[in-house]
């Protein structure tokens, strides 16, 4: 060989070798950062139509983030999967959050879900349901901590003692309401609305929120742990902001963005009835007076912790901000 | 006799602290934290911490098992002679076992609970839902298996088909009645547990299980969870017990001899 076609394969070398590398470096930029995201159910509802548009509408890709959804096996898992590293981002509700603070598990709220308080009581189409008639009935409850913090709420205003009610917890609702078996049924009114209209095809009766004694704050909350907001700040700010584009874009589209969240979880158990009427009734529930998203105050925190100690869930109330940081979420 | 009980006992408790011993490394030496495991001391502390509550939930959880128990037991002896009884009733009832078995019970604990309600009647069924199906496979293979020698002497000494079947057939059942019992024993409690889950009105032990889950009270799931295990074992040792009274031929080769008149004969 001449040195001449040394020099050529040298150079050939050299070049093949930068080629590489240039494209190596080319595609651990594209490549997206994984956010695994675990939802606060065992399976999927229209509460996750955000993250389903986010995911099929793009948005997340946009920002760099590859986001997959995640169950828990149950209700009060999804702050585990969080704290062992089974998921980066979590959906909780804010008594999960504040029992995780009280068991020292590491977590902190990034950001609200929603805004406003739209927990009640609910009963059949043409049922009587006051306040004043919920002694010796028989009341539905989920056993979790969020039924747990509010039905002293409106055991109080009723006048009424824990043992004045019989508090019946099962795994499913409404086929105790239809049956009979209970009176009255505890949810939320995007949840409880669109069931009983549903199995009745007439709206329920209900109280909610204020009118049934239960404090004005936020049911759900996205929540990371204390170690991925400090070591991945870039990742929780693109993940508020790529989800805050999909809700006003899940807002604006409605029916589209029920239509992606039924394409991708087809085999949900929920009807696209229900879903659409459960999303309709969640738009309103995201913003605040002032029509901002995700924003979390002091006053909200520290409303919820005092009534989880005045019920004996909680045996002190630390500082608001031991629950939250809105350092993550994005200019509105 | 006493040497060997004394083994047993000991074999039982160093397993008892084998077991503790790995838990407790576990949760050491992986840095787990108590809201995830706790340690097994830290488990027993909270049955101990709320052994007024837990002790009525105990007793009710130990009511469906035992109700339960009994219900399936009851019922499947009585399927397991009535079918080797009538042959044409065990080629239609065998297959029905068998679906009944291959029906998962949480998928029937919803229904049962909007028929019964949510006290005592949906746990005692299903409890006994879980219990007939071993008694009854277990009668039957020992009733069907009995030595056809001994029938036949019987039969040519002329015993009545009752005699018979008191005499040979049910001490050739009992054994494996007792295989079925025994089975059926470690898993009532789990019927029970179920049943409760399904759904509960008020306060019962999977509800305060389910609570402390909610709460991320590690240790008062894991002490609920000690406190299941030990009614299933208790109930498990209570039938083991029994048996080893019922079945004295398991044990002596020769009949124990009896007292006639006086006289040893």
């Amino acid at each position: 060989m001449s040195q001449r076609q040394i020099r050529r394969a040298v150079l050939a070398l050299a070049i093949a070798s930068s080629s590489i590398a240039v494209a190596g470096v080319a595609a651990s930029a594209a490549t997206p950062t994984n956010v695994r995201f675990v939802y606060d159910f065992p399976g999927p509802d229209f509460e996750l139509t955000p993250l389903v548009v986010g995911i099929t509408e793009g948005i997340y890709q946009q920002a760099g983030l590859k986001v997959s959804v995640l169950f828990p096996p149950d209700t009060s898992t999804t702050s585990k999967m969080l704290t062992t590293g089974s998921a980066d981002v979590g959906f909780i509700t804010t008594s999960d959050m504040a029992v995780a603070v009280q068991a020292k598990a590491p977590l902190v709220s990034i950001a609200n879900y929603s805004m406003s308080n739209n927990w009640g009581l609910f009963a059949k189409p043409g049922s009587k349901l006051t306040l004043a008639n919920l002694k010796g009935k028989k009341i539905f409850s989920w056993g979790d901590t969020w039924t747990n913090a509010m039905l002293p709420f409106v055991l109080k205003k009723a006048g009424l003692k824990a043992s004045d009610v019989t508090v019946v917890t099962a795994s499913n609702d409404i086929p105790l309401l239809m049956s009979g078996k209970i009176d009255f049924t505890t949810s939320t009114s995007n949840y409880g609305i669109p069931g009983i209209l549903e199995a009745t095809k007439a709206s329920p009766v209900s109280i909610v929120g204020a009118a049934a004694g239960v404090p004005n704050v936020p049911v759900w909350v996205y929540s990371v742990t204390r170690d991925y907001a400090k070591n991945h700040p870039a990742t929780a700010r693109a993940f508020l902001a790529a989800t805050l584009k999909a809700t006003q874009w899940a807002i604006k589209n409605p029916a589209k963005a029920v239509a992606d969240f039924v394409k991708k979880y087809p085999k949900s158990g929920y009807s696209s009835f229900y879903s659409t009427k459960g999303w309709g009734i969640t738009v309103p529930l995201l913003t605040n007076a002032q029509g901002k998203f995700f924003t979390q105050t002091d006053a909200q925190w520290t409303l919820l912790a005092n009534g989880m100690k005045s019920n004996g869930q909680l045996k002190s109330v630390p500082s608001a901000s031991t629950y939250y940081t809105n350092a993550f979420i994005p200019q509105q | 006799m006493k040497s060997r009980l004394l083994r047993n006992v000991l074999g039982s408790l160093l397993s008892f602290v084998l077991v503790m011993g790995i838990w407790q490394a576990i949760v050491v030496w992986g840095q787990v934290a108590p809201y995830i495991a706790p340690r097994p001391l830290d488990a027993f502390r909270a049955i101990s911490g709320d052994w007024s509550t837990l002790w009525p939930l105990t007793l009710w959880t130990l009511r469906e098992t035992v109700y339960g128990f009994l219900a399936g037991a009851v019922l499947g002896v009585v399927f397991g002679i009535v079918m080797h009884k009538i042959a044409m009733l065990q080629r239609v009832l065998y297959p029905i076992l068998i679906v009944t078995q291959a029906i998962p019970i949480v998928a029937l604990a919803a229904p049962l609970v909007l028929m019964l309600g949510f006290n005592l009647g949906p746990k005692i069924v299903i409890v006994a839902w879980i219990v007939f199906f071993p008694v009854t496979v277990n009668v039957l293979d020992g009733l069907t298996h009995v030595d056809g020698d001994l029938l036949t002497l019987a039969r040519v000494l002329g015993a009545r088909r009752w005699r018979t079947f008191l005499v040979i057939e049910v001490p050739a059942a009992i054994a494996p009645l007792f295989s079925g019992l025994k089975i059926g024993a470690t898993y009532a409690v789990t019927g029970a547990i179920i049943g409760e889950m399904a759904a509960s009105s008020g306060s019962s032990l999977a509800l305060y299980q389910h609570n402390a889950n909610a709460n991320l009270n590690a240790a008062a799931v894991y002490g609920t969870t000690l406190i299941m295990t030990a009614i299933g074992i208790s109930w498990f040792l209570l039938i083991v017990s029994l048996e080893f009274w019922a079945t004295p031929w398991r044990r002596r080769v020769t009949a124990r001899r009896r007292r006639i008149g006086g006289k040893h004969k």
